[in-house]
């Protein structure tokens, strides 16, 4: 099948008008999302993820490397009209949200009630159906946000790209919008989802990609990542604490843990030592644990600031 | 081409504000009409400068078109959905013309009535319209075509230049220059009118002030293809 989003060796570097220095937002980047699937695009701020996404929306041309949109180059105009976009910041024109919505819909195309009828569906799917006759320049930023994901949805598309969908949103909203975008992939479309709310991402997400300094650093199953080097937690009691590397006393306890594939040889040497198994628990990591470790520096020796 | 028209009448509903500001000199000449009945040449001299300003309006408009829309990101979400740049453009070349049609359009219809009374030809205040919107859509796109990679001051600074230059040369080497870029030639055709000399019939610089658009246009939708609009214009 073919991927919905391909980016092919992308590289993307900044240069000022008058000046010698290059910024390289994104160096040798290579991604395919498919089709079907909701992918998780991670990166602290500064590591290229809306470059990446502008790229793909044309919006501005690599500087090497090249990209296919639903199977057409990036930049192409009409495959934009398979495509919804909602940028980070959203800005839209001040004007009533109906009509607001109306008017992004034909310009994709759409035309008499079939686009009255999609306007109409795409605010009650964000919760705006009361709010269509408002003018958007009154709304919270909040509620802009969701005029944005209204105007992104309006022509029904394959593919959605949203950068930042819910940052301005409450819980409530947050989780109406996961619904959305559950169904929306359980519907056959495709979801390119950049987030710095990871639990967000974790709940929802396929597979993530991490991109630190303009380079995937990693990608993979979100389940797999969650799993890969998970840790399992054993609290026993008659057994001393310095039997176990990293064991620790609570509430009358010993607590440890060990890698997952070791757990079976830790519970067999806390029987053997004459002690007793109180719990087990696996200990999941997070994404945001995952994100932290490949994204933060690592520490070394001789470091003043440790 | 339905692309282009949502975009030039989304540009005329952003700039309603300025356009009606602009509507408000014709409200003068019209008060000054009905003041002053009988003032002809007070009344002729308000309406030469009243179309002069769209001119200078126009080259506004054009050359803070994209830098606005870039600066508040708007450009984003319109550019995100079917329409190439050039369409883009097409809309914004289009949105420059109706805002000058719109205040021409006013702008004849008072002239029509104010200085008809004080024997000026009807047909020769439309004909001055033609001429006006002419020049306005050609200094319009040629300010779009600066501010596609300059910002809205270099932009009218550069179009002023570009503007100035066929009638300067026109001076100092030979009036076949005034014609190259025709906005001099129309503009003056509208300062010049006079009750005594009506403006003569001017559709060669007409038919010019088309192709130029057209030509403009080109280069404009040529260079605004390369442009990364998502960088900051700040």
């Amino acid at each position: 099948m073919e991927s919905a989003l391909e980016f092919e060796s992308i590289s993307k570097e900044y240069r000022g008008l008058f000046s010698r220095r290059r910024l390289h937002a994104l160096q040798d980047f290579t991604l395919r999302v498919e089709t079907g699937e909701i992918f998780g695009f991670l990166g602290p701020n500064g590591a290229g993820k809306t470059t990446a996404i502008h790229l793909a929306m044309g919006f501005m041309r690599s500087s090497g490397g090249c990209g296919r949109m639903l199977g057409a180059p990036f930049g192409d105009t009409r495959v934009r009209r398979r495509v919804g976009f909602l940028a980070e910041n959203v800005a839209l024109y001040h004007r009533r949200a109906e009509r607001l919505v109306r008017f992004y819909g034909a310009l994709d195309g759409m035309t008499g009630s079939h686009l009255v009828r999609r306007a109409g569906e795409a605010l009650e799917a964000v919760g705006l159906k009361h709010e269509a006759r408002r003018n958007v320049g009154k709304f919270s930023r909040g509620m802009l946000q969701r005029v944005g994901l209204a105007q992104a949805l309006v022509n029904d598309p394959e593919l959605l790209i949203l950068d930042e969908p819910t940052s301005a949103l409450d819980p409530l909203a947050r989780v109406a919008v996961r619904e959305l975008l559950v169904k929306a992939r359980n519907s056959g479309k495709t979801i390119f989802l950049s987030s710095h709310l990871l639990s967000e991402v974790e709940l929802v997400c396929d597979r993530v990609g991490v991109l630190h300094r303009g380079r995937l650093v990693r990608l993979g199953r979100t389940e797999d990542l969650l799993q890969a080097g998970a840790r399992t937690e054993i609290a026993a009691r008659g057994v001393a604490e310095d039997a176990f590397a990293g064991a620790r006393a609570r509430n009358g306890f010993v607590v440890f843990s060990v890698v997952s594939g070791d757990q079976r040889a830790a519970l067999e040497r806390v029987w053997s030592l004459g002690g007793e198994i109180v719990s087990v628990n696996p200990v999941r990591r997070t994404l945001e644990q995952i994100f932290l470790e490949v994204t933060e520096p690592p520490a070394t020796e001789g470091d003043p600031s440790l | 081409m339905k692309p282009v028209a949502l975009i030039a009448f989304n540009f005329v509903r952003e700039q309603r504000w300025p356009i009606l500001v602009l509507l408000i000199w014709v409200l003068l000449l019209a008060f000054l009409g009905l003041a002053e009945p009988n003032s002809h040449d007070d009344l002729l001299l308000i309406f030469k400068i009243v179309g002069a300003y769209v001119v200078v309006f126009s080259i506004f408009f054009g050359g803070s078109a994209i830098y606005n829309e870039r600066r508040s990101r708007r450009i984003l979400a319109v550019l995100a959905k079917a329409v190439s740049r050039q369409q883009y453009l097409s809309g914004l070349v289009l949105g420059v013309t109706l805002a000058s049609v719109i205040y021409c359009f006013a702008l004849g219809l008072t002239g029509s009535w104010t200085l008809s009374g004080v024997g000026f030809r009807i047909s020769q205040v439309w004909f001055l319209m033609l001429c006006l919107v002419s020049a306005c859509t050609l200094a319009g796109t040629v300010a779009l075509t600066f501010s596609t990679f300059l910002n809205p001051f270099f932009a009218a600074g550069a179009t002023a230049l570009v503007l100035i230059l066929p009638p300067l040369m026109g001076r100092i080497v030979s009036t076949r220059w005034v014609n190259v870029i025709p906005v001099y030639t129309l503009a003056s055709a509208v300062l010049g009118s006079s009750f005594e000399v009506p403006a003569s019939q001017l559709w060669l610089p007409l038919g010019l002030a088309v192709l130029e658009t057209v030509f403009f246009w080109l280069i404009a939708a040529r260079i605004f293809a390369w442009v990364d609009i998502a960088v900051s214009v700040e």
